[in-house]
């Protein structure tokens, strides 16, 4: 499988591909592009994808930088979901931003 | 029931035909985009030429860059290294957004989804169809992404892995569907012909009847 | 003995939809017509031109509190578009209210020739 070539370079990072993280349980108000769905949830990094400038505060005309670490998370749906209906192998993934991970 | 839309009718029907006067929303575009122009903060010919992107360029792109991962396996794999710079290879620009292409195998089927609102590569797609964009599909694929396939006439086994991806930050996704059986011997040309916009999105797999 | 008020449930905005129970979809793309292509066109040039941010306007997209569900798609985003503009000073309230009722005007007229407010709209996709 090809490695994938991040977008931007990466600084020094708390997390690597594989480890498992807990994404936080707050619900802080205003802008943000975790769902709700996925807070206090565990799963896997499953890419570095780059450096980019915090869409939290760029929502309210801030340049949102320095930017932050985007991080792929993958989960089982399973893990997601009570009664989840399909098969225990059924993934999700989405892009979390550093500060919204944990060390599971 | 299948959903397998073949590339010449994926775009739905775009009424240039006036119905009556215009609603309350249209005169509220219009005067903010007058009123932009005026102040000499836009052009009209960027709004023309945006409006012919989307409707003649964009839409073609993702079929173009498909076909030829499906024929040339080192393209491929420059295209799931890096996004992109792989399509740039074709000429394509993805502008302001970042690709990744994710892959469908015997074993995972991937599927693209915005919960938050509706991100997707539009410099590769065009336009996401109405489907995509409705709280039905953004809200239900997440959680029941099997049920929403079969809704597209897609049934995936359950040995396969569905895999969805929730497009929330910086990334934008196109699926990379298994070339079809019986196409060995097919141009380039005759993929692209093949390929849907749906297929790119994942709710439906390309087959040759 | 007291009782203690209940537990707060948080909050999430109209727009976090992702796990909530819904219909079915229609799975036919419905399509645009050309004044929602002409406004997406018009999102997509304020965010070129630096007018606006992306986020920015997600933003407002998301403070639509009840009229998010309400509204139609485009109806939405023209809304959003709307209130950032509006916010950030780039488009006054009276100004966008004259140019709306002008706009109007335009249509109402009956003999178009005559209107000495009918300008050139060959770009605008008038009715004309």
């Amino acid at each position: 499988m090809s490695a994938f070539q991040p977008v931007t370079p990466i600084p020094d990072h708390d997390f690597d591909i594989g480890d498992r993280v807990t994404i936080k349980r707050g619900h802080p108000p205003g802008h943000r592009r975790t769902p709700h769905y996925i807070r206090g949830k565990t799963g896997e990094i499953e890419r570095i994808c780059g450096v980019f400038p915090n869409p939290e505060e760029r929502a309210y005309g801030f340049d949102g930088l320095p930017g932050r670490i985007l991080y792929r998370v993958k989960f089982k749906q399973s893990d997601v979901w009570c009664g989840y209906a399909g098969p225990d192998t059924d993934i999700i993934e989405m892009e979390i931003f550093e500060h919204w991970l944990e060390p599971a | 029931m299948s959903q397998d839309h073949s590339h010449n009718d994926d775009h739905a029907p775009q009424t240039d035909v006036k119905e009556g006067p215009p609603g309350e929303y249209e005169i509220l575009s219009r005067a903010m985009q007058e009123i932009l122009e005026e102040k000499g903060l836009i052009k009209a010919e960027q709004i023309q030429k945006k409006m012919e992107l989307y409707d003649e360029d964009y839409p073609n792109r993702g079929a173009k860059v498909v076909a030829k991962a499906w024929t040339d396996p080192e393209f491929k794999a420059r295209l799931l290294e890096n996004g992109n710079k792989a399509v740039a290879e074709l000429g394509i620009s993805m502008e302001a957004d970042h690709l990744i292409a994710v892959e469908n195998t015997p074993e995972v089927h991937n599927l693209i989804v915005c919960t938050l609102c509706s991100c997707y590569p539009r410099s590769l797609l065009g336009m996401p169809p109405t489907w995509y964009k409705s709280r039905n599909y953004r809200s239900r694929v997440v959680h029941e992404p099997r049920s929403v396939l079969s809704e597209f006439g897609t049934e995936i086994s359950n040995d396969t892995t569905v895999r969805v991806h929730d497009s929330n930050a910086d990334m934008r996704y196109v699926v990379l569907p298994m070339r079809p059986e019986g196409t060995e011997d097919w141009s380039a040309e005759q993929l692209e012909e093949l390929l849907s916009r749906d297929h790119l999105v994942g709710v439906t797999v390309p087959v040759v009847d | 003995m007291s009782v203690t008020p209940p537990l707060p449930q948080p909050q999430k905005g109209p727009h976090d939809v992702g796990g909530e129970e819904a219909g079915e979809i229609d799975t036919i793309d419905q399509g645009m017509n050309f004044w929602q292509r002409q406004a997406n066109a018009l999102r997509a040039v304020a965010i070129a031109n630096n007018i606006i941010v992306l986020d920015e306007l997600r933003r407002t997209a998301e403070d639509l509190g009840d009229d998010y569900a309400r509204l139609a798609y485009f109806e939405k985003t023209t809304t959003a578009l709307r209130n950032l503009f509006v916010e950030k000073d780039i488009i006054g309230e009276n100004e966008l209210t004259a140019k709306m009722d002008e706009i109007r005007a335009r249509f109402n007229v009956p003999d178009e020739m005559e209107s000495s407010i009918k300008k050139d709209t060959t770009n605008k996709g008038s009715a004309s």
